[in-house]
């Protein structure tokens, strides 16, 4: 089985860095692929051939942000199956109404605490690289098209 | 015409049958409005009279008392040409008058009698009337003292002092004063009508012995409405001996019509019983009186008083006409100018008073300054309702009247129209009972609405005109004389009687101050609306801040929670990749740790404070027993484990509050009554208290009375007195920062908020060692509180 790549928006390197540990502690051996900016994160999402196993997004970065990349994710048939996790440091219900609205798969608050943050963070990989079932292969819709019918 | 001469035939007549003759039955009458004022059948005997027809000059009726002045009984003269009496060459200057003159009821001087035997001179004057002409004779009183009086040059320079004369009141004074020169009288008055038809004596020129009258008001009933009638249709009524006797026509209705000669227009009428009495009774042994009209309505009377009796010559009465005729004309004009004198001293004070207002922004200004809506304004009082409550000067209603009265002035059409909203009245208790409670000072009411939407008004109040003038006739000030006739006749017979027809009446609003408060209504309107726009620029500035505000606040946690999360991770990792970190350094690290997670909660606490302040309210209907349950749950705490109780006495009351906001305020004073009773188990109280149930309430603000008081209380360390307030400021804790189960002081801050957002108040009894109890209002949640 080919590991496939988590995407990561994220614009605070120390914040990356707690993904990584997270992820290297939850024995995640998926390729993980960073973005700074919501442009950034759009542009892997449309130029990659295979689509990621999951996204996770913060919220407010530099330029577009997580939200612009949220919006437009969620609006393209092609990369709405993939799950959107938005992490991010604001606790404001306009921010959840939000997300949830556009089609977010799940909203988390960052914790300040390190540890709770790496709790956090394994706990969304169990979940949703593991726990959760999802569609057999994110595939580019050329390649469905190419495929024997049953 | 609006009085008729006779009544219809088949109507009973009040003097009984035939026509009318005040000889035979002046002192039936019982009142004035039924007297037939223009057909007394009688003429005063001073004179003589004789009807002619006017096809061929034949007399039809005389004077009884023809033989005195032209030798034959009026029985011998019946049915002669006029030429036997007064010559052919008088006959056909009869003739020429009638048919080349106007004398359509306007009596023209036509020759002069030259005096035979013993009758003197006789000025003949004649008019038509009805298909009549009527021939009136009196002696001329010439060739003798007053024989070479000049009346054109004297009437010539009383017209000029009249015409210079400034205002209104000075114009009739000076009235009065040519009048009297001229004609020698004892007392000239110019007597003006009000809009209610009661009179005032509104200028005088009097002999100096004589008490002056000036001022005194009389009621309408004193010139009744025939009388007021006729003096619209003539220039001059001469009575010259009040008390002489009267005479008959012979006979009493014209042969070729039946009916009774109409004697508007003769000089010699016969004047009513009623007013000869009238006359009696003050000691006036002669009048005459004049009209003065204004837009063909009677506007007031030149009177004239003799205390001996008189001689009207027809030339004094000539000059005297004349002088009304002028002061007629004039009078519009003076009139006009006065009220354009009193226009512009109103428009001038009511510009100062919407500068001031303007200036100010506020319109309390038209009541407490100088000037006040009462400068401009001719009223007793005025009152001003503006952000909710009335502002009042001079004499006004009290404030619940005006309560009352603004309520029934918004269910009026012309007070809420759109085109002219005003409400003016000269008697507020006629169309509003309530009214004759305050008539003494407001039976005059003008009322303009500010504002349509709330009830902001102006309303000026002039007193019942019983409270400001002077009765002519008030039995309290002199005593009232009974007439030869009884009382019965007696114009003036009680003050009680006449005054009830200006009882709870104000004196009339004139044209010129409805328009001048319509106009003021406007200017104010303009600045409420400026203020109002100036609001809602201000509001949207203030929507805009709160939008920056709540930016900021976002901005704040983000932003500052970033680096903190950093600082927390490198502190953590700095701790697990050295483990041979001294102790020293590690509890440094641990602080570091710590600080930052106080410094997350603080971010929080102020985010959280920041939202409730500017999050709308759902207010839905609340079981707050359900709420308290929920409260409990949230601070982790059940009623039955022991370590605390929460006792509610009785159950809370239903409200209209939001549920969420109203659990955070239990919640909060709920977690801070735990938290301040350990490490004793808790004993917490929850209760309301609601209006008017006697119960102590220590530190309650004035504005919570009249609403339910709830409580949450506990018998903890209790606070010191002096620390009351500081308890609901931001972050204020009264103790280490860790005892107590910690906490950054932003509980009862929030709960302040919360109650404020509900229109309530939140206060706290309290001292060391007796345990706290918070009190708290939710005004805004009681209006439609379920049962």
């Amino acid at each position: 089985m080919i590991p496939g790549t988590i995407l990561v928006l994220e614009d605070c390197d120390e914040d990356f860095e707690t993904v990584s540990d997270s992820a290297r502690r939850a024995g995640v051996t998926h390729q993980i692929l960073r973005a700074t900016t919501g442009d950034e994160c759009m542009e892997i999402l449309r130029r990659g051939d295979s689509l990621p196993a999951l996204v996770l997004l913060d919220l407010n970065t530099a330029r577009s942000d997580g939200r612009d990349a949220l919006r437009f994710a969620k609006s393209d048939a092609r990369l709405r199956s993939v799950p959107f996790v938005v992490l991010t440091t604001s606790a404001n219900p306009r921010d959840l109404g939000f997300c949830y609205e556009s089609g977010a798969n799940a909203y988390h608050v960052k914790p300040v605490r390190h540890d709770e943050h790496l709790r956090v963070l394994g706990e969304i990989f169990h979940y949703w690289l593991r726990a959760v079932a999802l569609p057999e292969k994110h595939e580019v819709p050329t390649k469905n098209f190419n495929s024997t019918p049953r | 015409m609006s009085t008729p001469i006779a009544p219809p035939p088949d109507a009973p007549l009040p003097w009984g049958s035939g026509p009318y003759s005040i000889k035979r039955h002046g002192v039936s009458l019982t009142t004035c409005e039924s007297e037939p004022v223009q057909a007394p059948g009688c003429i005063q005997a001073h004179g003589a009279m004789l009807v002619l027809r006017l096809g061929d000059l034949v007399i039809l009726q005389a004077s009884e008392n023809s033989a005195e002045f032209f030798g034959e009984t009026p029985e011998a003269l019946a049915g002669r040409v006029v030429a036997k009496v007064v010559g052919a060459e008088g006959a056909a200057r009869l003739r020429e008058l009638i048919d080349r003159e106007p004398v359509e009821g306007n009596s023209l001087h036509a020759f002069t009698l030259p005096a035979r035997g013993a009758a003197g001179a006789l000025d003949v004057c004649v008019h038509t009337v009805e298909g009549v002409a009527v021939v009136e004779c009196e002696a001329t009183g010439r060739g003798e003292e007053i024989g070479a009086v000049d009346y054109f040059r004297g009437v010539k320079a009383a017209v000029g002092r009249m015409q210079a004369a400034n205002g209104l009141r000075e114009f009739c004074r000076r009235v009065t004063e040519e009048v009297r020169a001229l004609s020698g009288l004892d007392r000239v008055m110019v007597y003006r009508f009000h809009a209610d038809l009661h009179g005032e004596v509104f200028a005088e020129a009097k002999r100096a012995d004589l008490a002056p009258w000036l001022g005194l008001h009389y009621p309408e009933g004193d010139i009744p409405r025939p009388t007021r009638e006729i003096f619209k249709r003539i220039w001059i009524r001469p009575l010259p001996n009040a008390a002489g006797p009267l005479v008959e026509l012979v006979p009493l209705a014209n042969p070729d019509t039946g009916r009774p000669l109409n004697m508007t227009h003769c000089a010699l009428r016969g004047a009513s019983v009623m007013y000869t009495e009238y006359l009696a009774n003050m000691g006036v042994a002669a009048s005459l009186t004049l009209p003065i009209l204004r837009d063909g309505e009677l506007w007031g009377l030149i009177a004239c008083h003799h205390y001996t009796p008189a001689h009207f010559p027809y030339q004094l009465r000539a000059a005297c006409e004349f002088l009304a005729q002028v002061a007629t004309l004039q009078l519009k004009a003076t009139e006009q100018s006065e009220q354009l004198v009193y226009r512009l001293q109103l428009e001038g004070v009511h510009q100062q008073l919407v500068a001031m207002a303007a200036r100010d922004g506020e319109l309390m200004a038209l009541t407490d300054r100088q000037p006040s809506l009462l400068d401009a304004m001719e009223a007793g009082g005025a009152a001003l309702y503006h952000l909710d409550r009335w502002w009042c000067s001079g004499k006004t209603p009290e404030p619940a009247q005006l309560d009352a009265l603004a309520e029934w002035l918004n269910t009026r059409p012309d007070f809420t129209s759109a085109m002219r909203p005003v409400f003016v009245t000269d008697s507020l208790a006629r169309d509003y009972p309530a009214g004759a409670d305050f008539a003494a000072v407001a039976s005059g009411v003008l009322a303009v609405p500010l504002s349509r939407t709330r009830r902001d008004m102006i309303v000026w109040f002039r007193p019942e005109t019983l409270q400001t003038v002077n009765w002519g006739g008030n039995p309290h000030e002199k005593p009232l004389v009974t007439g030869p006739n009884g009382p019965r006749l007696t114009p003036r017979r009680s003050f009680e009687l006449f005054s009830e027809s200006v009882r709870r009446r104000s004196l009339p609003w004139l044209n010129v101050e409805v328009d001048s408060a319509l106009r003021l209504r406007m200017l104010v309107v303009e600045i409420v609306v400026t203020r109002s726009q100036r609001l809602a620029e201000l509001n949207v500035d203030l929507t805009r801040s709160n939008e920056e505000l709540d930016a900021f606040a976002y901005v704040a946690s983000h932003d500052l929670k970033e680096p903190l999360r950093g600082i927390h991770r490198y502190a953590h990792q700095i701790l697990e990749s050295a483990p041979a970190l001294d102790d020293e350094n590690r509890k440094r690290v641990e602080g570091l740790m710590r600080l930052t997670v106080r410094m997350d909660s603080l971010l929080d606490s102020l985010l959280h404070f920041s939202r409730v302040g500017r999050t709308t309210l759902e207010l839905d209907a609340v079981d707050l027993n359900e709420v308290v349950e929920e409260a409990l749950e949230m601070v982790g705490a059940r009623r039955s484990d022991g370590t605390f109780n929460v006792d509610v006495p009785r159950p809370l009351p239903g409200l209209h509050c939001d549920r969420v906001r109203v659990r955070e305020i239990f919640s909060n004073l709920l977690s801070n009554a735990l938290k301040y009773s350990a490490p004793a188990p808790a004993r917490i109280e929850v209760g309301y208290l609601r209006p008017g149930e006697p119960a102590p309430r220590p530190g309650a603000p004035a504005e919570s009375a009249g609403h339910t008081v709830f409580f949450v209380r506990d018998r903890g360390i209790g606070i010191e007195p002096r620390h009351h307030e500081q308890i609901f400021r931001m972050f204020k804790r009264l103790h280490g920062r860790d005892d107590y189960g910690g906490g950054v002081g932003a509980g009862l801050t929030i709960v302040q908020k919360l109650v404020q957002r509900h229109g309530g108040q939140v206060w706290v009894d309290s001292a060391p060692g007796a345990g706290s109890t918070f009190y708290f209002t939710l005004a805004r949640g009681e209006a439609p509180a379920p049962p």
